[in-house]
């Protein structure tokens, strides 16, 4: 496998949606490719990075305008 | 006569319950902007009141209010015009025009550490995407979803998730290149 083919493949891989043979090559190819190796650790420890961000939330004051709305604009009960 | 069936209110009143943070949080994705985002997901439930007789049965409340809200989210930009006009290709591709925000990466890799000045870089770089691609991203790499739920929750194609997410993730790699350099053994 050459390195156009891996970068080309390499969303797929990533997602886990490759057969097995492949993703097998594929890290046969990164053991012995050092940019494509950097390539792989820092798309790892860039997923890591976004795993770790805080999951924002709805205001209150936001959620409340919605609960007013769902109260005014829909029939009731 | 009585039915079993929830009503509109009651289904509405869940998904604000359940799926409010995350309507939010993907509002947020695409305005980067706590206001727009709000504005945006009151937008989108206020469509869905309207519009629930038309929906019934399609889909989960859940992923139908994600399409309306992100749609709503990127009208909500387009009508603020947020930093220049944006067009319909613009806030889909990666047409946006560079938005370097400044910091420097000149530094020793010992000194950049994966803490508080990563998550800083992050959200800056996650700040030059364009807003598709990067509600799609943090979609599937910050809430952790499946490409498959990405694509279901958006309305889009499952090859256009993946497309997005890994452009995405070589443009924010080029943008916090030191820094992984740094941590790489």
């Amino acid at each position: 496998m050459k390195c156009d083919d891996l970068r080309r493949r390499f969303a797929e891989y990533a997602d886990g949606a490759l057969p097995d043979d492949l993703c097998a090559e594929i890290e046969r190819h990164i053991e012995g490719c050092r940019p494509c190796a950097d390539l792989d650790h820092d798309l790892r420890d860039l997923q890591r990075m976004c795993r770790e961000s805080p999951r924002p939330c709805l205001p209150e004051e936001a959620r409340r305008r919605i609960e007013n709305l769902l109260r005014e604009r829909c029939e009731p009960e | 006569m009585t039915t079993d069936r929830p009503s509109r209110r009651d289904e509405l009143e869940r998904a604000l319950r359940e799926d409010g943070d995350r309507l939010y949080a993907l509002a947020l994705r695409v305005t980067r902007d706590p206001d727009l985002a709000a504005d945006a997901v009151h937008d989108g439930f206020a469509t869905a009141i309207e519009r629930f007789d038309d929906f019934r049965g399609e889909a989960a409340v859940s992923t139908w209010l994600y399409r309306i809200v992100f749609r709503k989210a990127i009208d909500r930009l387009r009508r603020r015009g947020r930093e220049q006009a944006l067009t319909e290709e613009m806030i889909e591709t990666d047409t946006l025009p560079e938005m370097r925000g400044g910091s420097s990466w000149s530094r020793p890799p010992d000194e950049i550490l994966l803490g508080e000045e990563a998550r800083r870089a992050l959200e800056q770089a996650l700040a030059t995407l364009p807003p598709a691609q990067r509600a799609v991203f943090e979609m599937r790499e910050v809430e952790q979803r499946t490409t498959e739920e990405v694509a279901e929750k958006l309305g889009m194609p499952e090859a256009t998730v993946r497309v997005y997410v890994h452009r995405a993730r070589l443009k924010l790699r080029e943008a916090l290149g030191p820094l992984f350099k740094g941590a790489r053994t």
